[in-house]
């Protein structure tokens, strides 16, 4: 994820643009995964199963690595990992678990 | 964006700083095992020795048990989009 | 002709409201959508996930999420969900 080119503006340029809305700084998926880095989240796959940890960093096709990770299956701690990599396929949602 | 503590710039920064070591892998269809990372790719395709998978198998019934079976791999090759979850070996 | 609104665009102007996300599996998420990118991976906030199974349907409160949208089926604007 490098910061090179500047992403296109959300919508074309408009003739009467109204005002936005409220300029907070998390709009577009790269924006939240900006805030998010560093921050505790809860990630479920597709499968149903929770990581909940600390976001060390991620990329393009959402491959994880988070830090502290609890391995979550229907309510119960099942795993511990100091360190964890998930494939991005697996990946349903990323959820902030602290304010951003 | 900084890796908040260990360095790591990227998801497979992760794997690079496990080669030559054990790793845990999850698989799809409820597979784990255990082996020493000898090289990976961008698939997420792995090499792995002395390896030691882990099955679980439910036995459907009056009461669902769940069994465990093992077996040991001398080399294996894992491919990339069967993969979850590669923990390396915790640096606690 | 054929009316020149690209399905997206008709998204764009539901950013700040609230929307109906469908999965393809039995699964569905309601919330205040912050934003997309062009894979349709979605930023929602106030989320309420929905499970069905054959047991009823399990509710999760979620803060800011970031939906993929590798399985994502369906968008509803401005609806609240199962629930409305």
């Amino acid at each position: 994820m490098d910061e090179s080119p500047p992403p296109p503006p959300d919508d074309a340029p408009d003739t009467q643009t109204p005002p936005p809305p409220r300029t907070i700084h998390t709009g577009s998926p790269t924006d939240f995964l900006k805030g998010v880095v560093g921050k505790k989240v809860i990630v479920r796959l597709n499968s149903g199963v929770d990581y909940r940890g600390v976001l060390s960093c991620l990329d393009g096709y959402m491959n994880i690595a988070l830090e502290q990770t609890e391995e979550h299956v229907e309510g119960n701690v099942t795993n511990r990992y100091g360190d964890a990599f998930i494939r991005g396929n697996n990946v349903l949602y990323i959820s902030a678990a602290e304010e951003l | 964006m900084d890796g908040s503590s260990s360095g790591i710039q990227e998801p497979f920064d992760l794997i690079r700083l496990s080669l030559s070591e054990r790793v845990f892998v999850k698989l799809r269809g409820d597979r784990e095992m255990t082996g020493i990372l000898h090289a990976y790719d961008g698939h997420m395709n792995l090499i792995l020795s002395d390896v030691e998978e882990t099955i679980m198998i439910v036995n459907e019934g009056e009461q669902a048990t769940v069994s465990v079976a093992k077996r040991k791999m001398d080399m294996l090759f894992v491919r990339g989009d069967g993969v979850i979850l590669v923990s390396p070996p915790s640096r606690t | 002709m054929a009316s020149q609104v690209l399905p997206l665009e008709l998204i764009d102007k539901c950013i700040g409201s609230r929307i109906w996300v469908v999965m393809k599996s039995e699964r569905e998420f309601t919330g205040t959508l912050l934003g997309f990118d062009d894979f349709v991976n979605m930023v929602l906030e106030d989320v309420t996930e929905y499970e069905m199974t054959p047991q009823g349907t399990k509710k999760t409160k979620l803060g800011q999420t970031l939906l993929n949208g590798n399985n994502i089926c369906m968008l509803i604007p401005g609806s609240d969900g199962p629930e409305s």
